[in-house]
Order: C-alpha cells, then sequence, then structure tokens
C-alpha cells in the first residue's frame, strides 16, 4: 500500500505539515463558507455528548438523553464539509520532460497534487483524483476519510506520463462525469490547442464548478538555454523531431512561450479560472503558499 | 595580380576554422526529448526559409573574413594593366614651352629657377623612370606645335640635352593643336604601351573655355586610339601672382615721313591683385631713352600712354617701349620697327571723274592721301598721289609708283591690265574700289579669272539696302588685319559710323584671299589676295560718297593712309612680330645666293643663306626666340634691315586654371593628374607595376566584420 513518503520525502511531509498549520492559523473561520458550497444542510458524523450550557442551540439538544436521564445534552458532530476537491493531473508525454536541473515535470505534479490532496484532507475536504493523457486513466471519487488519501497516493505514484495531450475532450468528459459541483484543480502544462482547451473549461465552468489551473513550466521551457546544435525530439510523438541551432531562435521561443502563458492567462481570466504559472524549480510550499493566497483573495 | 607578402595567403586556410566549427556543432548535436514541440514548431515555421538563408549568409561570412584578411595581409596588386605591355612604352610629352613657362618656380618645388626649369627636371626624372628599351618624343607645344626630336629616340638621355636649347618664348597654347601634334606624334611611337604627358602651368587664358565644355576633338580622337594611350595631365607651378606687362603697343603709321611725327599709344595691364604707383614707363628710338612717363594701376587694371616721336632721318628706325619695377622682366618691353621714307608714290586711276568738286570717284581718295598738301599746310604728305583718268593713262605712268589705287574704273584695256599685273607681280600694291561704272561681267571674266586674275573675288552682283531698310554697317569684331589693328581701339574712330547702301556681293574662295572688314550682311566689305610678290586690296563700294558716306567719316583718312602704307609695305619687314615664328623677307631674284647676317638683341650673329621656292626667293631665318630689335644686314652691303620680336601680350596672365577644373578636363578626357612629381611616379607606379589593393580589402574586411555581428544580432532577435 502506497504511502506519503512514497512520494513525498520526509522534510515534504514537514513542510507539509507546517503548512498546514500556516493554513490553519491562517484561514480560521474561513474553510466552512470559504468554499461556498452550493448544497444546502451540513453533512453529519456524531463525535460526542456534551452538557448544555447557555447560549447553546436549542434545536441541536439530544432530546432522547434528555428523557432517559432528565439532563440536557448537546449533540456534538465532526466539522462540516462542504468542499469536494477534484484533482486533475494531466499526465501526458510533455509532463515527462526531465529538465536540465534533472527535476521531471510529472514528479512536480504529482508532489504538488499530493500536498494539495493532503492539504484538502486535513482541512476536512474531500479530494478525488484524476489522472489523464489523451483519455482519462483513472478516476478516484471524493472521499474526506483520510484512508482515502492513501487510495490518492497509491494511484498517483503508480501513474507514468503517457503519450499524447488531449486536454480538451478530457475536460469535457469530465463535465459530464462530475455530477456533483465542486473544486476542480488542473495541474498540467497545458501544451494544448489553447482554443479547444478554454472552449471545454467554459463548458465544465457551466456546470458550475470552481476551478483552479497550476500551469507547470521546466525552467528550460521558459528560459531555452540551449546552446549547441540540438534534435528536440517530440516526447508525445516519436515522428515529430526537429534539428536546430537553438541560440538563433532563443529570443523567438520566448516570445512564443510568452505569448502562449498570456493567452492561456487571459483565457482563463474570461472564465473566472483562478490561474497559476509554477516553475518546477520553486519549492512546492512555495507553490501551495501561491495556492493559499489565491484562495484567500 | 601578384602578391607582396605572398606567404602570409596561407593564412586564407583560416577560413577552414569557422567551417570546421560550423560542421562539428551540426555532428556535435545533443538530443532533447521536450514537450514544448509546439512552441518549437510555431518559431520555426514562421523562419525555416529565412533562418536557412540567415546561416548560409553567416556561414559564408565567417569564411570569408579570414580570406579578406589573409589576403590583405598578402599585399595583393593589381596587374591588369601590365597586359598591355607597359613593360616598354613610347611616351610623348607635350611641353608647354610658351613664354608663361618662364615665370619664377614655386619656391617648394625649385626655388630661384623657372617653371620650364622645373618642368624640365621632372621630365628628365620621368625619363629615367622609364623601363629600358622605352622611346621619348616631346612635343614643344607653345604657339605652333612642333617636335623636338625628328624622330622619337630610345636614347633617353638626348632629350634633356636637347631641352636646354629650348627657350621657352613661345606664343599661347593651343590645346587642340597641341594634342593634334601629339597624335601625330603618337604614329611613330614604337611601342604598343604609350603615354601621353602634357607638362603645362595650365594658365586660365589658354585652358579656361575647355573647362568651361568647349570641346578638344584632337583630345578625344588620342584617347580613343587603340591601344589607348595613357594620358596624363602634369601641371608645374608658379607662385607669381604680380605681373605687369605691355599688352600692345600701336603705331599710328607703318611708313613716316622725315620729321612727320609718329603716334605710339601704349597699352600697360597689371595682372596682379596689387595697385602700382608711379611705374615709369620710357620711350625709347634707335635704342636711345627719349622720355619717361609715370603711370598708376588699380588691381587688374589697365592704362594707356600715348608717345609721338618724329625720325629725321630716312631708314629703319627701332621704336620701344619699357617699363620698370616688375619682377618677370621678359614682357615689359614692346618694339616695333618703323620705315622712314622721302615719299611714298601713289597712282589714283579715276574710273568717273566728275566736274564738281568732290564728284570724281577719286577725288575723296586724294584728300585722304595728301591732306597736309590739298589743306596747304607747312607739314609734310608722306604719300604723293598722281591723279588720271583712265582712258589717259599711259605706260610710264606706272613707274616709279609703289601702290595703284583704281577708283570706279569700268575696265582695263589689255596693255593696261597686263602693266598693272606685273606691277603687282613684281611687289606693288593695287586697291580696287567699286563703283556703278564697273563692268561686272568683265570683272569676273578678266579680272578675277576664277581666281587666276588680279582681282581677289568673284562679285556675284550689286547688292543694296532699300531706302525703308537699315544701311549695312562695318561688322564690328576683333580685326586681325596688320592694315586694321590700328582700329581695334575705339579711339581710332568709330567705324561703325559708316553706312553703306550699295556693295559688291563678293564670293571670295578658298584661302587665297584675307578678309580685312566685314559688312554686318555676313559678305566682306574689304579682301586681300597676295599675287606674286605684291597684294590687292578690293573694296566692295565707292571710294566717294556715292554708295556709302565712308569717305565723310573722321576715321576715312588714317583707314586710307594704312591701307595704302600697308600695300607699299609689301616686302618690307613687318612692323613686329611674335616671338615663335620666323623671319623671312622676299628677295630680288638677283640676289638668290646672297648671304645674310642676323644679329640678335644680344650682339649674337649667325649667317642666313637666301634660298628659292617656286618663283619666289627670300631669306628665312630659324625660329626667333628672344623678343628685341634684330638686324638683317646684307653681306658685302650697308643695307640693313631692322625686325622687332615682341613675346604674346596673352602669356603675361599668370593665372593658372584651378586644379579643380584641371582635374575636370582630364577626368572628361579619361585622363589622370598629377601635379607634383612624387604623384606622377605613384600614378606611373600604379599602371606599370599595378595598384595596391590592401586599402579595399581592408574596408571589405571591417565591412565583413561589422556584417557578422549584424547577422549575429539579427539571427539571435529572430
Amino acid at each position: 500500500m502506497a504511502t506519503l513518503s512514497d512520494i513525498l520525502h520526509a522534510e515534504d511531509i514537514t513542510s507539509l505539515q507546517s503548512l498546514q498549520l500556516f493554513a490553519r492559523t491562517v484561514v480560521e473561520g474561513f474553510t466552512t463558507g470559504q468554499h461556498a458550497s452550493p448544497h444546502k444542510g451540513f453533512s453529519v458524523e456524531f463525535r460526542q455528548h456534551r452538557p448544555y450550557v447557555q447560549g447553546d442551540e436549542i434545536r441541536r439538544l439530544d432530546w432522547k438523553i434528555f428523557g432517559r436521564t432528565d439532563r440536557f445534552y448537546i449533540r456534538e458532530f465532526d466539522e462540516e464539509t462542504n468542499l469536494r476537491a477534484t484533482v486533475v493531473l494531466d499526465a501526458s508525454g510533455s509532463m515527462g520532460y526531465r529538465g536540465q536541473k534533472g527535476i521531471l515535470k510529472f514528479d512536480y505534479a504529482r508532489k504538488l497534487a499530493a500536498s494539495l490532496a493532503y492539504l484538502l484532507m486535513s482541512q476536512q475536504d474531500a479530494v478525488g483524483l484524476i489522472t489523464f493523457d489523451a483519455k482519462v486513466r483513472d478516476i478516484i471519487p471524493c472521499r474526506t476519510k483520510i484512508t482515502h488519501l492513501h487510495l490518492l497516493l497509491e494511484t498517483m505514484v503508480k501513474t507514468e506520463p503517457g503519450k499524447d495531450t488531449s486536454l480538451a475532450p478530457v475536460l469535457e468528459s469530465l463535465a459530464q462525469r462530475l455530477k456533483r459541483r465542486g473544486l476542480v484543480i488542473l495541474i498540467s502544462d497545458f501544451f494544448d490547442d489553447p482554443a479547444a482547451l478554454l472552449r471545454s473549461i467554459g463548458v465544465l465552468r457551466k456546470k458550475g464548478h470552481e476551478i483552479i489551473a497550476l500551469q507547470l513550466w521546466d525552467r528550460d521551457e521558459i528560459d531555452f538555454p540551449f546552446g549547441n546544435w540540438a534534435r528536440f525530439e517530440n516526447l508525445e510523438n516519436d515522428d515529430d523531431f526537429l534539428l536546430l541551432d537553438p541560440a538563433t531562435i532563443r529570443q523567438r521561443y520566448i516570445e512564443a512561450q510568452q505569448n502562449f502563458a498570456e493567452q492561456l492567462k487571459d483565457g482563463f481570466r474570461k472564465h473566472q479560472v483562478d490561474y497559476l504559472s509554477l516553475p518546477t524549480d520553486e519549492s512546492h510550499s512555495a507553490a501551495l503558499r501561491s495556492y493559499l493566497s489565491l484562495r484567500m483573495r | 595580380m601578384s602578391f607582396l607578402n605572398g606567404i602570409l595567403l596561407l593564412g586564407a586556410a583560416a577560413f577552414l576554422i569557422p567551417l570546421i566549427i560550423h560542421l562539428l556543432n551540426k555532428r556535435k548535436v545533443v538530443t532533447v526529448r521536450w514537450g514544448a514541440m509546439h512552441l518549437l514548431h510555431e518559431v520555426i515555421r514562421q523562419r525555416k526559409r529565412k533562418m536557412k538563408i540567415e546561416q548560409l549568409l553567416l556561414l559564408i561570412t565567417r569564411i570569408a573574413i579570414p580570406i579578406v584578411l589573409a589576403l590583405c595581409l598578402a599585399r595583393p596588386v593589381l596587374t591588369a594593366l601590365r597586359s598591355l605591355g607597359l613593360g616598354s612604352s613610347s611616351l610623348i610629352v607635350m611641353l608647354d614651352d610658351s613664354f608663361s613657362m618662364r615665370a619664377p618656380a614655386a619656391q617648394t618645388t625649385l626655388p630661384g629657377g623657372t617653371v620650364m626649369q622645373q618642368a624640365r627636371q621632372d621630365m628628365q626624372t620621368m625619363l629615367t623612370d622609364l623601363p629600358s628599351g622605352s622611346s621619348a618624343q616631346v612635343v614643344l607645344s607653345g604657339g605652333t606645335p612642333r617636335k623636338l626630336l625628328d624622330q622619337a629616340t630610345t636614347d633617353l638621355t638626348l632629350v634633356p640635352a636637347k631641352l636646354s636649347d629650348v627657350s621657352s618664348m613661345s606664343g599661347p597654347l593651343s590645346a587642340n593643336d597641341a594634342f593634334q601634334a601629339a597624335t601625330s606624334a603618337l604614329k611613330d611611337a614604337p611601342n604598343a604601351a604609350r603615354e601621353v604627358v602634357i607638362v603645362s602651368d595650365f594658365q586660365e587664358a589658354d585652358w579656361r573655355a575647355i573647362a568651361d565644355g568647349a570641346a578638344l576633338p584632337a583630345l578625344e580622337g588620342l584617347s580613343k586610339q587603340e591601344p589607348k594611350p595613357q594620358i596624363t595631365f602634369y601641371r608645374v607651378g608658379s607662385d607669381l601672382a604680380e605681373n605687369l606687362s605691355i599688352a600692345s603697343a600701336d603705331i599710328s603709321a607703318l611708313v613716316a615721313a622725315e620729321s612727320q611725327p609718329i603716334g605710339l599709344r601704349v597699352r600697360i595691364k597689371n595682372h596682379g591683385k596689387r595697385p602700382w604707383q608711379d611705374v615709369a614707363v620710357h620711350l625709347e628710338a634707335d635704342g636711345a631713352r627719349l622720355r619717361t612717363a609715370r603711370v598708376s594701376l588699380a588691381p587688374e587694371g589697365e592704362a594707356v600712354l600715348s608717345f609721338t616721336h618724329a625720325f629725321d632721318k630716312v631708314g629703319d628706325h627701332s621704336l620701344s617701349v619699357r617699363l620698370e619695377g616688375d619682377s618677370f622682366a621678359d614682357d615689359n618691353a614692346f618694339h616695333s620697327i618703323v620705315q622712314v621714307r622721302n615719299q611714298l608714290n601713289v597712282l589714283l586711276i579715276d574710273g568717273s571723274p566728275g566736274s564738281e568738286p568732290l564728284s570724281g570717284a577719286a577725288d575723296f581718295l586724294e584728300i585722304a592721301l595728301t591732306p597736309h598738301t590739298v589743306a596747304a599746310a607747312t607739314l609734310k604728305d608722306l604719300i604723293r598721289t598722281k591723279k588720271i583718268e583712265l582712258r589717259k593713262i599711259r605706260n610710264e605712268d606706272l613707274r616709279q609708283q609703289e601702290v595703284i589705287i583704281m577708283a570706279d574704273v569700268e575696265k582695263l584695256q589689255g596693255h593696261t591690265q597686263n602693266d598693272i599685273d606685273k606691277f603687282v607681280k613684281e611687289g606693288g600694291g593695287l586697291l580696287v574700289f567699286a563703283g556703278p561704272e564697273c563692268d561686272l561681267d568683265w570683272y569676273n571674266r578678266e579680272f578675277y579669272r576664277k581666281g587666276q586674275g588680279l582681282y581677289p573675288s568673284a562679285i556675284k552682283g550689286q547688292a543694296r539696302a532699300d531706302s525703308d531698310a537699315p544701311p549695312a554697317r562695318i561688322l564690328m569684331q576683333r580685326f586681325t588685319h596688320p592694315a586694321a589693328l590700328y582700329f581695334n581701339d575705339a579711339r581710332a574712330g568709330r567705324l561703325q559710323d559708316a553706312e553703306f547702301r550699295h556693295w559688291f556681293e563678293f564670293t571670295p574662295q578658298g584661302d587665297q584671299t584675307q578678309r580685312i572688314f566685314n559688312l554686318d550682311r555676313n559678305v566682306p566689305l574689304m579682301i586681300e589676295k597676295k599675287y606674286g610678290r605684291g597684294r590687292v586690296i578690293a573694296a566692295a563700294t565707292t571710294a566717294n560718297a556715292e554708295w556709302s558716306n565712308l569717305p565723310l567719316q573722321p576715321f576715312f583718312v588714317p583707314l586710307m593712309q594704312r591701307l595704302t602704307t600697308y600695300l607699299a609695305t609689301e616686302g618690307s619687314a613687318p612692323a613686329w612680330q611674335f616671338v615663335g615664328s620666323t623671319i623671312r623677307l622676299p628677295l630680288e631674284r638677283a640676289e638668290l645666293g646672297s648671304e645674310f647676317t642676323l644679329r640678335d638683341p644680344t650682339g649674337q650673329t649667325q649667317t642666313l643663306k637666301s634660298a628659292k621656292e617656286g618663283d619666289a626667293v627670300f631669306v628665312q631665318s630659324p625660329v626667333i626666340t628672344q623678343s628685341g630689335i634684330f638686324q638683317l644686314q646684307k653681306v658685302g652691303t650697308e643695307k640693313t634691315t631692322l625686325l622687332a620680336f615682341n613675346i604674346d601680350g596673352a602669356e603675361s596672365d599668370l593665372k593658372a586654371l584651378p586644379t579643380a577644373d584641371i582635374q575636370k578636363i582630364a577626368k572628361r578626357h579619361d585622363a589622370a593628374y598629377a601635379d607634383t612629381l612624387p604623384a606622377y611616379q605613384a600614378l606611373d607606379r600604379t599602371r606599370r607595376h599595378g595598384s595596391e589593393l590592401w586599402q579595399p580589402l581592408l574596408i571589405a574586411l571591417l565591412a565583413l566584420l561589422f556584417v557578422e555581428v549584424l547577422l549575429q544580432q539579427h539571427i539571435a532577435k529572430g
């Protein structure tokens, strides 16, 4: 059975725990209601009874115990869950890029997904996971129980970057599958046709889902630091390669990359999707901090 | 193409370095398994073709840089001109030996020497620099161009020796004539490679019109010759800007009577920019100073002085004017010869005598030729006239006469015609005036005789200006005929005031005749023809007031006197000649074989022998190369003829054409220009050995480096 330590180093777990603490401190009273639940009422999990004190709501009195013991007790429940978060993890070929700094993009994505799942579950939110490349590969429905985290992690551990990306149809099919509205966290490099991608985002949004898009970039994909002649082979298609002198197109590549990122950012903003661009050489905690600050807005 | 540092050419192999780097770079390809291919495709799609070209250009530029650098260091020399066979060449030097070349040379080139000496010195170096087997010829280009040597010589030491005799006293350089002479000299050039160098001070007066665009057909022809000669304009210059000169001295009479006052009008010119005060001008007669006048001259100004003098002895006399104070002394004097005679006999043949005063055809002439006698004045006339009617003329009337004037003569009878024919052939002068009595048929048939007769021109007919049309007038232009020179100055009279209503339309043919005056209808008024040893002048109008008001004009008297004395002095020496011409005096046949002694102004003498050319017997001198009074004496007799030689006034203006203008002329005719010997030698070296190319190559190298940086930046920017 996969454990958290299979994915996260001990220091990461420590960091996550401290992050959780940080989150709890910062988000005191924020979790409830912050995740604006679309459903009325509470999901109810009984924890204990305690004696009534003045000021408690009368409707929370346990009348059965009062009948038996003639004393007023209040029924206490676990904290309410009003957030269903689905982490959608891109496992396409392009996520298999290992940059000059040795970081595998998918590895980073996996750790980020685990951290988020942990963070959310420790906040008693229900977390699900969907991995995909050209099509959906695994679906783990949203659960709150801590044991569920192990299932999520196990799935993440066994997933490796596949081949082609086809994000748009995957998101559209997701809109069909996610019956209940909730938070969808997209972790991907979004290397797909931006127009189709944004169209499918639109569909998700129409279904009432709140979306957070976390775009991962390897530092090489931002700076294009290659010097010598290079043969660039497509991670998603073995027949696709380019032989060129990188120095001669660096400037233009950087412009193209910025345009692409800008295009996505604009599209996401139009659909009221929170967007974060995350270079993989940044620490996960920094990434989570960015995430939380995004959520606090 | 050859290289001065050929070994450094090996450096060109360095072009392999960028090529190898380029190829190695391509071979040392790293493989990158890459996700963001769509971004790369987008970049490449826009620039794929352009990138290939840019890469290729960059590679070529990088390869070219070491090659050009190596070429530059190897100092290549372009030797295409060697193929013309410049190993040995034929050099024609057109040396300007005009008088202005005697000006002091520039202080920087030859202190204390003259421009001509500098030219000689430079030419000597030019000749020394010629490869062995080369030939040289010099065309002396001042005045009438002539060859220094009979034939081009390969003995190059001969030229400087011969050049030392060149006195540089010729008249103005006529560029076209000079190039014509050079073209002719070029025909004898033994080598295929030919060079023509014109060595001159490029006086503005000689070259201005050409600089302003006037054609120079001889040079155009020269530059089009095959194989094409290398033409160089070589300027030798003077620093001298200040110069005074006697531009002219006009004498009032060519022949004078004893004690008859002769007027001398002297024009003094300041060619410089500074004013001159009280310049002394001396009048000298027969070598003795008579009087001195003083003049002041404004910058580039002119002053006119008048002197009079009377000689009391019959014979040839010299009259000189000399000014003081000017450093360039050769043009400070002007000399002329005055013939003093007892009397000059003129026969007037009146073709239509009148009963009234001044109604006869020759009446005005009689007064004009003997004004003092007619006025019964105490002054003596030189000319003594004898008027006679045509029908009364006898053979003996022609004896002792020096000039015959025919006025409105219908025609001559056979014997009279023969007598006059003989008279002119033997040196007499004939002046023929037109008139209503003239039988045009006879004039054309017998008198003109298709150019064989006495009369200078055929007569087309009688022309007239209608009463409502303006009359014909004398065309005012610069007169060149010796009898008309005096009238170039407006003070001699207003020739344009004479009005002509009728005139003969002359149709002069060939070069037998010389026009003296023209009418403004583009027809001659007076023309002259040499006939035997004498001269005939035909006037297209009457000598009385019937066809024109010419006889009523104040200048009629001096005009008739000058025409008459001019005709009477045929066979005598002219009043003066330009330096650069020769003395040529006609002699009696009996004098063939006699010897003459010519004494020049410095006292040097040389012996001349009379010679025969056709029927003419004459004595001729070599070209005169100094100004002053010369004496020609027949050996064994006392008979001495005086001759005066002067420098052409045009040569006194030392102003040179600006360098830019000379270069313009040179460029127009595909010629080179040099004004210093080193510049000429560099030019010569370039032609002979080729031109070094390292400078343009260095520029090319810098350009390539610049292009490389630009390309790199451009490519990096994408």
